[in-house]
């Protein structure tokens, strides 16, 4: 049930993640520039380092907690209430980056602990309509190891 | 380029003025600043009005040629200035910029906001970004913040608390301020959580209000009675590099840096600040930017009572946003009523004993981690 519905619904920004079919090789997708050797997420519309181009590419899925919040006023967007919010130190690339975590683990939320994204249907878009957003989800210390947390 | 000085400052108490339209406030504390100046209508030669939320809310626009109208001050340049909190702070860096270049002999700032309203709902980044979109809104900016503060320096909800304590104390002299009621830290924290670890005490809450500057050439000032120089008007948008430290603020940083340079001044030699204090813990990473005190060191600084009238360097003794209230386009404006006020030494039981060099700071806007605008301006007398 849950996989139909999350089918039917849009990501809430298009391209901002990707999966192959069966929801295998989900990652961010991000840019980075070739010339100035920079990342970036979301992908701007030209690198404003060089205004050169930024090519689509992928940012992985893991990383690590640097800071989070429990929101716990009237939510936007008809999040759930209350909902988690971090800045994620991502691998492999140097990010930093805003997101959703995910709505079961409100208290299992710890700076410096590894995560790993998901997306499923959570809230709605600009127009209202149920819709996809990405998250971050607890994720096993070692992720080599593709074990589940033992929390 | 010539010297830059304010000449007077008008202001309407922080409320829900739920019936009066904005246009009217903003007229009245115009009137206000003029009369404080004893300059003639007459003699103002360009006009900023600034307001963050008038265009969204009312879709209002060109309000300040209204505002002006009503001072009987019209045909000169007027320019109406969004810029998210730091609104009102913005349009007196305009005013500065043009005394100082000589295309303004008497310049005026006013700045209001008519927001208590139903539709108004928590501020954000914009609702085209993609951090909105994920949910961010301002108070999880800066709960975020919290959070990274508390572990990498061991700050404390107490010390976050105390912050909300100090301010409402202060508040409590000041009868401009909106809240004035003395609160205790177990009240501060025993208070509705907004998000973690902020509580609803440790969050400014928006309010309807106007206030008004008018400033001047130091030619004119040798006409004007009480004329306080201004120092310097530093304004910084932010870096938005990733990543964005978001224990040390570089924005707010690189902005206080510029501010001192430019007036020639350290921070041991400010008498008072008036900060940006939207939350507990944003008060606490301006005292660090500020070089009040050591990165990492501003929530012991607030408990030590070192921020407090009485101590070292009294920070916010208006009371700040906290107990003021926050209109964005007003407050910039009535951080600097404050140090007029101050450095004329006419502040009643919560003066700064002497006081002579004032700092006002606002910040505002949030993007890729980092703040759109900061804003300090020092003031002497």
């Amino acid at each position: 049930m849950q996989a139909d519905r999350d089918q039917q619904c849009q990501p809430v920004v298009p391209g901002i993640f990707r999966a192959s079919s069966g929801g295998q090789g989900l990652e961010l997708v991000g840019g980075h520039c070739p010339a100035c050797h920079r990342y970036y997420f979301p992908r701007p519309p030209r690198c404003p380092y060089c205004l050169g181009q930024v090519e689509e590419q992928g940012l992985g899925a893991t990383g690590t907690l640097y800071t989070y919040t429990v929101v716990r006023v009237r939510p936007p967007y008809g999040l759930p209430s209350p909902y988690a919010l971090g800045y994620v130190d991502l691998d492999g690339n140097g990010l930093r980056v805003l997101g959703l975590l995910a709505p079961e683990s409100l208290d299992k939320l710890e700076i410096g602990m590894r995560l790993r994204l998901a997306v499923g249907q959570l809230g709605c878009d600009v127009g209202g309509a149920p819709c996809l957003r990405p998250y971050f989800e607890p994720a096993p210390p070692h992720p080599s190891q593709g074990m589940q947390p033992d929390v | 380029m010539s010297d830059v000085y304010l000449a007077g400052v008008g202001m309407i108490p922080f409320r829900v003025h739920k019936e009066r339209i904005l246009v009217d406030m903003a007229g009245e504390a115009a009137a206000l600043a003029l009369q404080d100046s004893g300059i003639d209508p007459g003699r103002v030669d360009m006009g900023f009005f600034a307001s963050a939320t008038t265009a969204v809310l009312y879709k209002d626009v060109t309000v300040g040629q209204n505002v002006y109208w009503q001072l009987g001050i019209n045909r000169i340049p007027i320019f109406n200035v969004e810029n998210a909190c730091t609104s009102g702070s913005t349009g007196i860096y305009l005013a500065c910029n043009a005394i100082a270049a000589g295309q303004a002999e008497v310049a005026m700032v006013v700045g209001g906001e008519k927001m208590c309203v139903p539709e108004m709902g928590l501020l954000n980044s914009g609702a085209t970004e993609l951090d909105t979109q994920l949910g961010l809104v301002t108070p999880a900016s800066f709960a975020m913040r919290a959070a990274r503060h508390m572990a990498e320096f061991g700050t404390t909800l107490e010390q976050m608390a105390a912050v909300a304590v100090k301010n409402r104390r202060h508040a409590a002299l000041n009868p401009m301020a909106q809240f004035s009621k003395p609160i205790s830290a177990e009240d501060v924290l025993a208070s509705p959580p907004i998000a973690d670890p902020l509580t609803r005490l440790q969050c400014c809450p928006i309010a309807d209000g106007a206030a008004a500057v008018v400033l001047c050439s130091s030619r004119v000032a040798k006409e004007t009675a009480g004329a306080l120089r201004v120092r310097a008007w530093a304004y910084c948008t932010g870096d938005y590099q990733n990543p964005q430290d978001m224990a040390r603020w570089g924005t707010d940083y690189r902005t206080c840096a510029k501010a001192y340079e430019l007036a020639g001044l350290k921070p041991g030699d400010l008498d008072l600040v008036e900060c940006h204090d939207a939350f507990t813990i944003a008060e606490i990473l301006h005292y660090e930017a500020l070089g009040l005190c050591e990165p990492g060191q501003g929530g012991r600084l607030a408990a030590e009572g070192q921020t407090a009238l009485g101590g070292p360097i009294p920070v916010n003794p208006s009371g700040g946003l906290l107990s003021r209230g926050h209109p964005p386009g007003a407050t910039g404006l009535a951080q600097v009523w404050e140090l007029a006020v101050q450095l004329r030494h006419q502040a009643g039981p919560r003066q700064v004993p002497g006081a002579s060099v004032g700092l006002a700071h606002c910040m505002g806007g949030d993007k890729d981690g980092d703040s759109k605008s900061c804003t300090v301006i020092i003031l002497t007398n």
